[in-house]
C-alpha cells in the first residue's frame, strides 16, 4: 500500500501547468493542483483535472504490432524493431533517405524529439522531419522570426495580469488555453481593457470591452486598418518606430488605403469598432497581443503573424514587460518539438540547416556526414508520397488521419506508402493503417522536459509503470538509431539527452536537470549562471531592427459559391484535445462533450429548417459528415463551425489543403461547405 | 513527526514539504525522512486524506489539519466517510494572514500543536458588502461573476465536503454538456447542496480559476442555515436538520438526534 504525489506537466495545452498525481499503488488516481506553481498557481482547468483518467485506459497499446494481410497481429519487440529497420535499410538502398519521413511529436518531451530529429538527421540521412507544428504555429515561427528574429512567444504567462490592454485574436484563449485565459480575467479586474477578435463569440468575447466579428479569412485588412487609425490618428509610437524598426515609410503608404470604411466592406467590422479598438490598443501604456490558429491557420498565415507584429511596433508595444506578440501553443510540447529541432529546415535551437557553418558544427556533435538541403514539410510529404516519392514514414506520435486537413487525400497518401511505422499510446486512426506499430509510454509514465507557450522549460516525472511492453518514445527511437547502425545513441536516461542537446542548441546553454528541478528556467539561458530570459527583444531585436511586413489582403484560398454558401471554420472545445486520442477516453470530458456537433447560426437555422440538435450533412469539395445541429447566435450568420476532436464526424474530412507558401501551414479556418438536413 | 508517529503512534502523517522547489501534499510513512516540512502553504488536507484513505487499508493516519480540515473530517466522519478512530488531528492554528484571506470566523484548532491561535475575523467584507446591495444588485453581480465560470469543476474537485457517489453537477437534466459558462443551476445546486455540509474553509475559492468570490456565496447560505435551523456544521455529533425526519418533534434546533 502506497500513495505518493507526483508533480509533473499536465499533458494537454501549452500552458505548462504542473499539477500532481495521485498514484496509489501503482495507478494514477487523481490530480491536485500545485499551489506554488508560477504558472497555474493552485488552478486547473477541467483537462488538468481529468489527466490522470485515460492513463490506465484498456485501449492503450501494450505490445507491438506487425501486420499480417488485412490484420495487425501481436509481435515481440525484437522482431518489430527488426522489421521497422530493415524496411528504413531497403527503402534508403533503392531510393535514398529522402524517400522517408519521419514525424516527430508534439506531446513527446524535448529529450525524445532531440532523438526523433538526430534519427532523421544522422542515423537515416535525411532532413525529413516535421510534426504537427506546421498544422499550428509554423507561420508563427516563420513570421516572426522575419520581423523579430526569434519565432517565440515574445513574453510570458504571468504578464497578461498587469498588461493594461489585450488584444485576443484568433483564440478562444478561455477554453483553449484556460489558465492564460484566468490571466486575462484577472487583468480584466484589474481594469484592463480587452478587445477580442474573432468570427465567433467565444467566453472570453462574451465579456470584453470590445468584440468584432470579422469574416474569416479577412484578418490582414482590420489589422492594416487600425494601423490606418493609430498612423493618421498620430497615435504611434515615433521613438520606437524611429530607433527600433525599418520599413515605417513603406507601411504608412500600405495602410492608407485601409480605411475604417473599407475594412467595414471587407471584413464586416464596423468601423467605429475598429477605430474604438485601435485607439484602446494604441493609447494603452502596456498592450498584449494574444493570438493562436485563427491567426495562423490560413493561406496567408505567415504573413497575417507578421502584420500582428507591425501592430505592436507601431505601437511600441515589444520588448516591455506586459507587452509583446503571443502565439498561444496549443500542445503541451509544440514549442519543445520545435526547439529541439524536429523542422526540416533548423538543427536543435533554430539553426539553419543550409548553414555550412551551423552543419559542420552539427557532423562534429554528431560524427558523420549530414544532408545540406533543407527537407520535406509534413504537409509536402503527404503530398509526396501520393505521388510516389515518399515511400516511408516512420510516425511518432501523431495522428494524421484525424489532425491534417482533406483525410481523404491522406488516406490515400498513407495506403500508397510501401512502409508506415507508427508509435503510440492508443490505437489511433492513423495507427490501423501501419505495417508496425509500436506501443509507447504516456507522460505519466517517463522522465523529460516539455518547453511552454511562454518558453518555460517544465518537468515531467515518471508516476507509474507504462502498460505491458510499452517503452517510452526516447528508447524506442534510441533503439532504431543503434540498429541503423549509427553510434550516437548511448543514452541511460533524459538528463543524458538534455545534456547533449544543451551542447548543440546555445538557446538551451544553460539547462540541466539539477537546475530545473527546483527551477522554472525559461530559455534563452545560454549558461548555467544565466537567469534564463522573460522579455524577448528588450533593448534591440536578435536581427538588429525589427522588419515592417507589406502586407495586402487577399481573399482566401476557397471562396463560397452557390454549391458551398457557408464558411467553414473549424478549432477546439474546452473539454476536448485535438484528435480526442485522450480526451475522449477520459469519462468526465466525454461527459461534457459527447458528440459532434455543427455550431450554425438561428438565421441560418431557420431558413434551412433545421432545430438545434437535428442531425444535418456538411459537405466541402472534399467530402461529407453527418452530425448534429447546435444552433447559436455565437457565430456570424453564413459562417458554421466544426470541432475536429470526433473521428465519427471528421472535421479535417472537409478542410482544404491549401498551404501558406511560406511555411505550408494549411487552411484548417477557412473552407467552402453546404449544409443540409439529414 | 514526533507527534505522529511517537505521541499518536500513527503509521502515516499527511503533510506538506518542499519538493522540486514547491511544495507538495506528502504522506510518509514511519522512519521516511521527513524533509522540509511545510506549514505555509495551505493545501486542503481534510480534502486529500479523503481520497487516499481508500488505499491505506488499516493504517493509523496522523494529518496536519487546521480547524477547517478539523470540521469537515467531523463531517466526513459523521457521514460514515471516514474511520474517526483511525484519524488522529495534529492541530495547525492559522496565522493572521490566513485568517485575513478567509476572513475565517473560527480558526483555532481544538487542540493546538503547531503555531498560535490568532483572533478570528470579526466579519466578511465581501459578504457583508454584498448584503448591503438590494436583491437585484445582487442578482447583477453574481451574473456577471457566473459568466467567468470556465467549468472546471476545481471547486468541487478540491472541496472536502463534496462526497457524493454521483455529482448532480455532472448530470443532464441540471447541468446540460453545453460549454460554458454553464447556467446558473450549476453555483445555485452546489449552495444549496453543501447547505448543511460547508465549513467555509475557502478552498472553492482559492481554487477558481476566475476568482469567483464562492467563499462569500457559501458563507451566505450558511448564514441563512444558521438562522433557520440553528445549525452550524463542523462538529461530530450533530446531524445536519436536512437530514431529520419530519415526523415528531419540530426540527428547529434538532439536535439530540445522532
Amino acid at each position: 500500500m502506497s500513495v505518493k504525489h507526483v508533480l509533473t506537466t499536465c499533458p494537454y495545452c501549452g500552458t505548462g501547468c504542473n499539477l500532481f498525481l495521485t498514484v496509489a499503488d501503482g495507478r494514477a488516481v487523481g490530480v491536485i493542483p500545485c499551489k506554488t506553481d508560477e504558472t497555474s498557481q493552485g488552478q486547473l482547468c477541467i483537462k488538468g483535472y481529468n489527466a490522470h483518467a485515460f492513463v490506465h485506459h484498456p485501449d492503450r497499446l501494450t505490445h507491438p504490432l506487425i501486420r499480417k494481410g488485412e490484420q495487425l497481429t501481436q509481435a515481440g519487440w525484437d522482431e518489430a524493431l527488426q522489421k521497422t529497420v530493415d524496411e528504413i535499410k531497403r527503402l534508403v538502398a533503392e531510393h535514398g533517405p529522402d524517400s522517408i519521413m519521419v514525424l516527430a511529436s508534439a506531446k513527446c518531451t524535448n529529450e525524445e524529439n532531440y532523438i526523433f530529429q538526430k534519427l532523421a538527421r544522422a542515423a537515416i540521412g535525411t532532413n525529413n522531419i516535421d510534426h504537427c507544428a506546421r498544422l499550428c504555429h509554423a507561420s508563427t515561427v516563420a513570421g516572426l522570426l522575419q520581423s523579430f528574429g526569434s519565432g517565440a512567444m515574445t513574453n510570458t504567462i504571468p504578464e497578461f495580469e498587469d498588461a493594461d490592454c489585450l488584444l485576443v485574436t484568433g483564440s478562444n484563449t478561455l477554453e483553449a488555453h484556460p489558465l492564460i485565459g484566468a490571466r486575462m480575467l484577472k487583468a480584466m479586474e484589474k481594469g484592463a481593457k480587452v478587445i477580442v477578435v474573432d468570427p465567433r463569440d467565444t467566453p472570453l468575447s462574451r465579456i470584453a470591452t470590445i468584440s468584432m466579428r470579422q469574416k474569416p479569412g479577412t484578418d490582414v485588412a482590420w489589422i492594416n486598418g487600425m494601423i490606418n487609425v493609430i498612423i493618421s490618428e498620430d497615435l504611434y509610437d515615433h521613438d520606437f518606430v524611429a530607433e527600433r524598426t525599418s520599413g515605417f515609410e513603406e507601411l504608412r503608404e500600405l495602410v492608407k488605403s485601409y480605411t475604417p470604411e473599407r475594412v467595414e466592406e471587407i471584413s464586416g467590422v464596423p468601423k467605429q469598432h475598429l477605430v474604438d479598438a485601435a485607439r484602446i490598443y494604441a493609447t494603452a501604456d502596456k498592450a498584449m497581443i494574444a493570438y493562436a490558429m485563427g491567426i495562423t491557420q490560413h493561406s496567408n498565415g505567415t504573413n497575417l503573424v507578421r502584420t500582428l507584429a507591425n501592430l505592436a511596433m507601431v505601437t511600441g508595444n515589444v520588448g516591455k514587460e506586459s507587452t509583446g506578440v503571443n502565439p498561444l501553443r496549443g500542445q503541451c510540447n509544440v514549442q519543445g518539438a520545435c526547439d529541439a529541432g524536429a523542422l526540416p529546415n533548423l538543427y536543435p535551437g533554430y539553426q539553419g540547416v543550409e548553414d555550412a557553418e551551423v552543419r559542420a558544427k552539427f557532423e562534429k556533435a554528431w560524427n558523420g556526414e549530414l544532408q545540406a538541403h533543407k527537407g520535406m514539410t509534413l504537409t509536402c510529404a503527404f503530398n509526396q508520397a501520393f505521388t510516389g516519392e515518399v515511400k516511408g514514414m516512420v510516425i511518432f506520435g501523431e495522428n494524421p488521419m484525424m489532425s491534417d486537413p482533406d483525410i481523404g487525400h491522406i488516406e490515400a497518401a498513407i495506403q500508397k506508402l510501401e512502409f508506415l511505422a507508427v508509435i503510440d499510446i492508443f490505437p489511433t486512426e492513423t495507427a490501423k493503417l501501419a505495417d508496425v506499430v509500436l506501443p509507447a509510454a504516456c507522460y505519466a509514465e517517463k522522465d523529460g522536459t516539455f518547453t511552454s507557450t511562454d518558453r518555460a522549460i517544465r518537468v515531467v516525472r515518471k508516476a507509474v509503470d507504462p502498460p505491458g511492453e510499452a517503452r517510452p518514445d526516447w528508447r524506442i527511437a534510441c533503439e532504431l538509431g543503434r540498429m541503423l547502425g549509427n553510434d550516437g545513441f548511448e543514452f541511460d536516461s533524459p538528463a543524458d539527452i538534455m545534456n547533449e542537446l544543451a551542447a548543440v542548441a546555445p538557446i538551451y546553454g544553460g539547462i540541466d536537470y539539477e537546475r530545473i528541478d527546483r527551477e522554472n528556467v525559461r530559455w534563452p539561458c545560454p549558461s548555467k549562471d544565466h537567469p534564463g530570459t522573460k522579455v524577448l527583444h528588450a533593448g534591440s531585436f536578435k536581427i538588429g531592427k525589427g522588419v515592417f511586413a507589406i502586407v495586402e489582403h487577399t481573399p482566401p484560398m476557397e471562396e463560397t459559391d452557390e454549391d458551398f454558401p457557408f464558411i467553414l471554420t473549424t478549432g477546439r472545445n474546452l473539454f476536448h484535445f485535438h484528435t480526442g486520442s485522450m480526451t475522449r477516453r477520459s469519462v468526465k470530458l466525454q461527459r461534457e462533450s459527447p458528440e459532434p456537433y455543427v455550431e450554425i447560426c438561428s438565421e441560418d437555422a431557420r431558413q434551412l429548417d433545421v432545430l438545434e440538435g437535428q442531425s444535418v450533412r456538411v459537405s466541402s469539395r472534399r467530402g461529407s459528415i453527418t452530425l448534429a445541429a447546435r444552433v447559436t447566435d455565437w457565430i456570424r450568420p453564413g459562417t458554421i463551425f466544426i470541432p475536429f476532436h470526433y473521428a465519427e464526424a471528421a472535421a479535417n474530412r472537409l478542410t482544404n489543403n491549401a498551404l501558406d507558401p511560406i511555411a505550408q501551414i494549411p487552411e484548417f479556418k477557412v473552407c467552402a461547405a453546404s449544409v443540409e438536413k439529414a | 513527526m514526533r507527534i505522529a508517529f511517537e505521541e499518536m503512534k500513527a503509521d502515516r502523517l499527511l503533510t506538506a514539504r518542499t519538493e522540486h522547489g514547491n511544495v507538495a501534499p506528502v504522506l510518509l510513512a514511519r522512519g521516511d525522512e521527513p524533509g522540509e516540512l511545510r506549514t505555509d502553504v495551505p493545501y486542503q488536507m481534510a480534502n486529500i486524506l479523503l481520497r487516499v484513505v481508500p488505499y491505506l487499508g488499516s493504517d493509523k493516519i496522523a494529518v496536519v489539519a487546521r480547524r477547517c480540515d478539523e470540521k469537515a473530517i467531523a463531517e466526513m466522519s459523521k457521514r460514515g466517510l471516514l474511520d474517526s478512530g483511525k484519524i488522529s488531528l495534529i492541530g495547525l492554528a492559522c496565522d493572521a494572514e490566513q485568517v485575513s484571506e478567509c476572513r475565517c470566523s473560527d480558526p483555532c484548532p481544538s487542540k493546538v500543536h503547531i503555531g498560535e491561535c490568532v483572533k478570528a475575523s470579526p466579519t466578511d467584507k465581501v459578504v457583508e458588502d454584498l448584503l448591503a446591495k438590494s436583491i437585484s444588485e445582487r442578482l447583477e453581480f453574481w451574473t456577471a461573476q457566473f459568466r467567468k465560470c470556465n467549468k472546471c469543476f476545481g471547486c468541487t474537485s478540491n472541496c472536502p465536503v463534496c462526497f457524493c457517489d454521483e455529482c448532480l453537477l455532472e448530470e443532464k437534466t441540471f447541468t446540460p454538456e453545453k460549454g460554458i459558462p454553464p447556467g446558473f443551476a450549476f453555483h445555485l445546486i452546489r449552495s444549496i447542496h453543501l447547505a448543511d455540509k460547508c465549513v467555509e474553509c475557502g478552498e472553492c475559492e482559492r481554487a477558481c480559476p476566475a476568482d469567483i468570490p464562492l467563499l462569500a456565496l457559501r458563507k451566505m447560505v450558511n448564514r441563512d442555515v444558521k438562522e433557520l435551523f440553528g445549525f452550524v456544521s463542523g462538529d461530530g455529533e450533530t446531524t445536519s436538520p436536512l437530514l431529520t425526519t419530519l415526523d415528531g418533534d419540530s426540527m428547529e434546533g434538532d439536535n439530540d438526534v445522532c
